[in-house]
């Protein structure tokens, strides 16, 4: 089993189902917590090791490996299948998930030491749903198979994002997820039926094929791209359907690292990179998607300077950051989006677990709540400042390399607007990223600075995690004594492990470059290095030494800050559609449901009730009236029968 | 006489009848105004059996008096019944069915 | 004229006034005899057609019994000396209407049908032929009608029996 890779994939795949299917319907499993938390995390684990496994595999076959079964059966063959495909780019994207996932839920179990067992038992029992619909999505064969998991990912992180369903911002937020990115999902359902009727199959491998040896109409297909491109808005928080990202932060933080950084957010870029030969024949909406992502990613990184709740200046950041992967896509490079999907996956959720780290420490998620908490938490500092040099692309860090590859696919796509956009943004992130490290970590130390978790391990593995892969985290040493400090090692565990991971691959990346379909100019690299340096620098001297005025600052761009603040009204819009237009809608429904529809259907029923007591005085009781009634009936009946006088 | 001249003899018989069924207040009256109509009845048979050589028609002339008598009969006695207990024997006053 | 023709028309108006007497009279004694006034002519009728038997039985059972039995109701239900009844009724123009429009309607169709205008010969042998009919082919009917005759005369004595 250990050679083919397509059972390995299904291993992959159905153990967290299976670990799901265990937590749900065995209630005493569930009730009791931790032991469901082993469950989900064992079979995550060998979710990652098959992962692994099948990537080797496949990267040795030069064509992809498909297998699928019958499932909805019709009149030529079957109508629907499901089963799994297999190529470099689906088991690369299976590791991710699988890597991340696997990290996330060993850090739920201290970072959610505090809820009750029964809670805690429901958290691994969605995680491990979660992750199975994930890869249902990525190794979906078709389209249909694809759509299912979608929606079962989305359910998901609904779930996820109303964890603590109490507290009312979390429902309400979990909701806005839901719906947000149902309205985009409804244009997917659409692309997904318009090109069966446009092509007869859901299969990606015979769609391709198709579509390559021309075979089919292509002036339907913008249309279909463009639906599809809508599925991907939702999931990817594209503007203006980005509004859910931000208030998702209400779930707790891995969920955050695992749903909005690395995973269901990249949905809608992998679909875009599955679907790229489709998209490949509509230029037209290939242009929209980059300038899209270029808006997107601008607006992010402005409105995510303004903000004060840690969670949000990254949830931002993910939005932002999803843009830059769009725009890479719509350039005609879905190769280096891609590339970017899987860097950001690794820095972003390090960043969120950092985060997670310090917001345990401090109670609050509140930036004016943090100060100098370096002193206190440096290990959660030391991987915090890699994850953000990762993020703002410094050489040497993860996000580098992929950073220049998707500037250097703008503009090799000829997309100028797109690209100032994304330099812009990438002066902004570095700014707005060490705005974050310069008041957290150092400053001022603040009074709500709580206590942190005990002495850590971690050095002891450091040395462990040198390797490329996750090793066996499972052992609990049970002891985390609060008294101040970095967080335990099921905490720290999963934080080296990415910080390492993103630096190997940082440093692999700057010593050889990656292969591109496009020349990168040569004045690309010292001009995005030096965007970068210079939003680090900004932020240094505002935020550390105090040489640049925030205020001023804040002044200076005074109408684009006020807009910042209101979110640029994109949330009032929505809402506005939704009162208005929406319930005005309603209220004329319900009207005319109640004076028409109703009113019919009562002044009929009236009339017959009156038309019943008018006739009733027929009825008089005399023989002589009766009589009288039946003469006048035989004289009209002779009439009628053809008699005249 | 030709056989339409019977027959229209019947038919206005059968009308004055009829007219008396009608307006008659009296119970017994509107017996009276049956009588009227059976005889037309009776009188169109015979003209029709004579008419068209056969007797059958004067036997079903027959059954009919027969009957006739025999429902003359039964009717008055309702009528005596009825007039013993609600003290009327105006058929408008027999109006306990209106609906 | 024909004595035939000339009888006809003096029975119609003899039948056509009393039945007229019938329905018009305001004195319920007197409708009972002018009906039997016409049931009477109306016997006269039948003589005409040649049916000797029925205009017998005619008179016997209806000028005899009916008018009887009529005459006795109305001693029981109505104080006849020194009471005269209103008969005055609502549906006197619309009764008229309609059964004006009935016997218009059932002559026009007659005169526009196809019937006979001369009779066959008569022949002597009506009564005889009418008894042989109920004793052979109508028995039956002939004996159900007896039953009849039986039921209605108990009911009739059930019901106008004297109250306890």
């Amino acid at each position: 089993m250990m050679n083919d890779p397509i059972a390995l994939v299904l291993l992959a795949v159905l153990a967290p189902m299976a670990a799901f299917l265990l937590i749900a319907v065995v209630f005493p499993l569930r009730r009791a917590g931790r032991p469901a938390a082993m469950v989900s995390i064992l079979a995550v684990l060998t979710s990652l090791v098959s992962a692994i496994r099948a990537w080797q595999l496949a990267g040795s076959v030069p064509e992809p490996i498909r297998a699928i079964w019958d499932w909805l059966p019709s009149e030529h063959g079957a109508f629907a299948t499901v089963g799994v495909l297999i190529d470099p780019q689906s088991t690369l994207m299976l590791i991710l998930v699988t890597l991340v996932a696997t990290l996330v839920q060993i850090y739920s179990l201290e970072y959610l030491h505090t809820e009750p067992p029964a809670a805690l038992g429901r958290y691994y029992a969605y995680q491990s749903l979660f992750v199975f619909s994930m890869m249902g999505v990525v190794i979906a064969p078709n389209l249909l198979q694809l759509f299912i998991c979608w929606e079962l990912v989305g359910v998901c992180s609904y779930l996820l994002i109303g964890f603590w369903y109490r507290k009312p911002e979390a429902a309400r937020a979990a909701l806005k997820a839901f719906w947000t990115t149902k309205a985009g999902d409804v244009g997917l359902l659409i692309g997904i039926v318009l090109i069966y009727r446009l092509a007869g199959t859901f299969d990606l491998l015979e769609l391709r094929q198709i579509i390559e040896s021309h075979g089919l109409d292509v002036t339907g297909l913008g249309l279909i791209t463009f639906c599809l491109y809508l599925g991907a808005m939702g999931k990817s928080a594209q503007f203006p359907l980005h509004v859910w990202l931000p208030d998702a932060m209400e779930g707790p933080t891995p969920v955050s690292a695992l749903i909005h950084a690395a995973t269901m957010v990249t949905a809608g870029v992998y679909l875009l990179v599955r679907t790229d030969f489709l998209f490949a024949q509509t230029p037209d909406v290939l242009a929209l998607v980059a300038w899209v992502g270029g808006i997107t990613a601008l607006m992010a990184a402005i409105l995510a300077c303004v903000q004060t709740d840690i969670k949000r200046v990254l949830a931002y950041s993910t939005v932002s950051q999803l843009g830059y992967m769009m725009t890479a896509i719509g350039a005609g490079f879905a190769g280096a989006g891609f590339l970017h999907l899987l860097t950001h996956g690794v820095f972003k959720a390090l960043l969120f677990l950092g985060a997670g780290a310090v917001i345990h420490a401090v109670h609050s998620n509140e930036m004016k709540d943090m100060g100098g908490l370096f002193r206190k938490l440096p290990q959660v500092g030391i991987v915090f400042i890699i994850g953000t040099l990762s993020l703002a692309g410094v050489p040497l860090f993860a996000g580098f390399a992929s950073k220049e590859e998707v500037l250097g696919a703008t503009l090799a796509g000829g997309f100028m607007g797109p690209f100032l956009m994304l330099l812009t943004a990438a002066f902004l992130t570095a700014f707005y990223m060490f705005r974050v490290v310069f008041v957290v970590f150092f400053g001022p130390p603040k009074a709500g600075a709580g206590h942190g978790h005990a002495a850590n391990h971690a050095a002891n593995h450091a040395a462990n995690h040198a390797a490329n892969h996750a090793d066996d985290h499972g052992d609990d040493h049970g002891k985390v004594h609060h008294s101040g400090g970095d967080p335990g090692f099921l905490m720290a565990g999963p934080l080296w492990t990415l910080a390492l991971i993103a630096l190997a691959i940082g440093g692999y990346f700057t010593l050889n470059h990656p292969e591109s379909e496009f020349v990168l100019p040569g004045w690309l690299t010292p001009v995005a290095v030096l965007v970068a340096l210079g939003g680090i620098l900004l932020a240094f001297l505002t935020y550390e030494r105090q040489a640049v005025s925030a205020d001023a600052l804040a002044s200076a761009f005074g109408p684009i800050r006020r807009a910042a603040l209101a979110k640029f009204w994109v949330d009032d819009l929505f809402e506005a559609m939704y009162r208005r237009l929406l319930l005005g809608l309603a209220r004329v429904i319900g009207w005319t449901d109640r004076y028409i529809v109703d009113g019919v259907l009562n002044v009929i029923s009236a009339w017959t009730l009156d038309g019943g007591d008018a006739l009733r005085r027929i009825q008089t009781g005399r023989v002589g009236d009766y009589i009288f009634a039946l003469a006048a009936g035989l004289l009209v009946l002779m009439f009628w029968m053809g008699g005249s006088f | 006489m030709p056989l339409s001249a019977y027959l229209t003899l019947a038919a206005i018989l059968f009308s004055i009848g009829l007219f008396g069924v009608i307006t008659r207040r009296n119970t017994v009256g509107i017996l009276l105004g049956v009588e009227l109509m059976l005889n037309a009845v009776n009188i169109n048979l015979v003209a029709f059996s004579r008419f068209h050589d056969t007797e059958v028609g004067m036997v079903f002339t027959l059954f009919a008096i027969c009957i006739t008598v025999a429902e003359v009969a039964l009717g008055l006695a309702l009528v005596i019944l009825i007039f013993r207990s609600r003290k009327t024997a105006i058929a408008d006053h027999v109006d306990w069915l209106k609906g | 004229m024909n004595p035939e023709v000339l009888g006809f028309w003096i029975l119609a108006a003899t039948l056509i006034g009393s039945a007229l007497g019938v329905v018009l009279t305001k004195n319920l004694f007197h409708s009972v005899l002018w009906l039997a006034l016409s049931l009477v002519s109306t016997a006269g009728i039948f003589l005409l057609l040649d049916a000797e038997f029925l205009a017998a039985v005619q008179v016997l059972l209806y000028a005899g019994g009916v008018i009887t039995v009529v005459v006795f109701a109305i001693v029981v239900t109505e104080k006849l000396v020194g009471e005269t009844i209103s008969h005055t009724s609502k549906r006197l123009a619309g009764g008229g209407i309609v059964a004006a429009g009935i016997v218009a309607m059932v002559a026009s169709v007659i005169s526009r049908a196809d019937v006979a205008i001369l009779r066959p010969e008569a022949t002597a042998e009506a009564t005889r032929s009418i008894g042989l009919l109920l004793l052979t082919k109508y028995l039956l009917p002939f004996e159900l009608l007896a039953i009849l005759l039986l039921a209605g005369l108990i009911a009739a004595s059930y019901f106008a029996r004297p109250e306890d």
